[in-house]
């Protein structure tokens, strides 16, 4: 430091203090330890012991100046405001740094302890608070290129994450997963410790990642939240139940997720640590953030559901599998009978099933105690449902049938049976409609039990037509049940059909049906062919009237003709 | 995946050190999250995380440290950093995470550090 008494007496101590000065003042790009250097050298210089520097605001256009380095004064430190234009106590001199008009801040001072300045020593302060003005401007914009570095760094990490958050999301297809991926990017960007990623789809899990807010029970909310279109501060939000549970949870933003208006979820943020705050620019991207999460819970979903779609394709698979496993490789063909038999599944699986089978194991003609061996059992039933489903009410039916079936059980007796043991096997809401009839191959004399299924038909060979009906309910629909009887007798020519609805019911693209005299008609104008001939003719009739619309039904169609 | 990402676990008394190695992305890190878990769950909150071969991380890793700061240290314990490599740590200074972790320079200074603060940091 100079002497006091060689600067009172030589103007090139004063220049040499001013080099010196220039030199430290410029070399420093540190604003506070410049400022404070400065005063250092003012105070020391001028013997005074009060002091300090204010600056003007940058951000506010110089109306504002706030204390910067203060020495001295207890009633204005660091960071307090300060008027230049005010008498504050202990101030003898307020000088400006910079130019008047628009200056950079203001230096005062107390009273010197020497007394009043010299002229001179004005002039050095004048001439120091000029070199220090510019090394200010120097430091303050070293600052702003700081600051605007920092900002830049800042820039760039929040584009790393969204592009790091886009690269992972891209290959989650658990909705789950999501949600933790978003909730963890959100954490770590905005330091939140509590937070909450909520989204939901109608038919799927709620996807949830969760930190301390355990209480937002927010599907409750979903019609509230549609109403905030933006992230938003949650003390912005007008005061409703949606606000309120933000508020339990004690989050400070939130921002909907939203798909095409919708709102799907939310994300609730509490406060960042630190001194950190939410502002503009923080939503915004955080709305870039959730939008891409809305995509990528959309996807989520989308594949669980193909994947869903593709299950249900392949049990549909399965059960059609199942299906044609169930239907006789070969139908029996009694001397003087012929059986022919098809079923078309429709395009969705469905319950369609007829069966053919000799009772007992003795060849016809050695009957003779009354009982049924040598006769065939012939049916066709249409269990309810479809799909897997419907195949296991099939192979019940199918297997406790063969079961049962022995030439000393009588015809309704045995549709008793298998109705109560179906019945006991399978839920309430499974049951066949289904046509039982017991030929003797010897005459041709035929009983038969309707349990609730269509007519059946016989078509005798003058063209004339009787229906076969009901007399009795559909099987397994109650336990048991009492079922009654029909007999005919085939005559030579005459032929007997047995269905399934989905024949008379076959639409075509008008959504007629082809319906019963049709099918009679058809039935007439085929009755010369053989029973293969009858049934290839009615499915050929069928497509013809169908004229290739869709089929929601199986068609099934069974011919037992006695030869002409 | 590409990016390969492990933690390795070890213990020194009561501390649990875990040991990181790779990329901790938004890709990867949920399994940091669910090996931090396992050792809160396991009643383990002398916590360091050793990043010495850590090359990356992503706001989404950092999320993790955010998930468990409080819980860890309400519980009486802390989760110390250590041996951060510069670009690394840069990412840590940038969001403000050394104003509310411990971060140490190694293993031994974060040991050394839950016996002079056991739940240290700020916050």
């Amino acid at each position: 430091m100079t002497n006091p008494s060689t600067l009172q007496g030589s103007h090139a101590g004063s220049l040499e203090a001013l080099l010196e000065n220039a030199r430290l003042l410029h070399g420093s790009l540190e604003l506070e330890a410049l400022l404070k250097s400065l005063l250092r050298s003012v105070m020391g210089k001028l013997v005074v012991s009060r002091g300090l520097i204010a600056l003007e605001d940058l951000s506010t256009e110089g109306t504002q100046c706030h204390v910067v380095v203060s020495r001295g004064f207890r009633e204005l430190p660091q960071g307090c405001l300060f008027d230049p234009e005010q008498q504050h106590k202990g101030i003898a001199r307020i000088l400006t740094i910079g130019d008047p008009h628009k200056p950079t801040g203001h230096l005062a001072l107390g009273k010197p302890l020497r007394g009043e300045l010299g002229p001179q020593e004005i002039e050095f302060l004048e001439a120091l608070l000029g070199i220090a003005s510019s090394a200010i401007e120097n430091a303050r914009s070293h600052q702003r290129s700081q600051d605007l570095n920092r900002q830049l760094d800042r820039r760039v990490q929040q584009l790393r994450a969204l592009l790091d958050l886009v690269r992972s999301l891209t290959s989650s297809l658990e909705p789950q997963q999501v949600a933790q991926i978003l909730g963890l990017t959100l954490a770590g960007q905005w330091l939140v410790r509590r937070y909450a990623v909520i989204a939901w789809k109608e038919g799927h899990a709620s996807a949830e990642k969760r930190k301390g807010m355990s209480s937002i029970a927010i599907e409750e909310l979903a019609s509230e939240l549609e109403e905030v279109a933006q992230p938003q501060a949650v003390e912005q939000l007008s005061p409703g139940p949606l606000r309120q549970a933000l508020e339990d949870n004690q989050a400070v933003v939130v921002v909907p997720l939203v798909s095409a208006d919708r709102a799907i979820g939310l994300v609730a943020l509490g406060q960042p640590a630190g001194n950190r705050s939410f502002e503009a620019e923080d939503l915004e991207f955080c709305a870039g953030l959730a939008a891409q999460a809305v995509v990528a819970f959309e996807n989520a979903w989308y594949f669980a559901e193909t994947v869903e779609q593709k299950k249900l394709e392949r049990d549909l698979a399965l059960a059609g599998e199942i299906q044609q496993r169930l239907f006789p490789s070969s139908l029996p063909q009694p001397n003087g009978f012929q059986v022919a038999a098809h079923n078309r599944p429709a395009l969705q699986v469905g319950g369609d099933y007829y069966d053919a089978l000799p009772i007992g194991e003795t060849a016809p003609g050695d009957a003779e105690d009354g009982s049924a061996s040598g006769h065939y059992l012939l049916c066709v039933a249409d269990v309810s449902g479809k799909g897997v489903a419907a195949s296991l009410l099939m192979s019940t039916i199918q297997a406790t049938l063969r079961a049962l079936l022995c030439p000393e059980i009588g015809l309704a007796e045995l549709v008793s049976r298998t109705s109560a043991l179906v019945f006991a096997t399978t839920p309430a809401s499974k049951y066949a409609t289904a046509f039982f009839l017991v030929f003797n191959p010897e005459d041709g004399s035929c009983r038969y039990v309707n349990a609730g299924h269509n007519e059946g038909l016989v078509v005798r060979k003058d063209g004339t037509v009787e229906a076969l009906l009901p007399g009795g309910l559909p099987v397994g629909l109650f336990g048991g049940g009492s079922y009654q009887e029909g007999e005919f007798s085939l005559q030579p020519g005459d032929f007997v059909a047995l269905y399934s609805d989905g024949v008379n019911e076959a639409n075509n693209a008008e959504e007629e049906e082809w319906e019963m005299d049709r099918f009679k008609a058809a039935l007439l104008r085929l009755a010369d062919g053989t029973a293969d001939e009858i049934v290839q003719g009615t499915f050929a009739e069928v497509d013809a009237f169908a004229a290739g619309a869709a089929q929601y039904d199986d068609i099934t169609l069974l011919v037992l003709k006695r030869d002409g | 995946m590409a990016n390969e990402f492990s933690v390795t676990r070890s213990t020194e008394g009561e501390i649990t050190l875990l040991a990181l190695e790779g990329f901790l992305d938004a890709h990867t890190a949920p399994d940091f999250e669910a090996a931090v878990q396992q050792e809160i769950d396991a009643g383990h909150t002398h916590l360091i995380v050793d990043a010495q071969e850590l090359t990356y991380i992503s706001s989404a890793g950092l999320g993790v440290f955010m998930g468990f700061i409080e819980e860890v240290r309400e519980a009486g314990g802390d989760l110390k950093i250590c041996g951060l490599q510069p670009s690394v740590r840069e990412v840590f200074d940038l969001l403000g995470f050394d104003a509310l972790f411990d971060i140490e320079a190694d293993r031994a200074s974060a040991t050394a550090r839950f016996s002079e603060t056991p739940s240290g940091g700020t916050s």
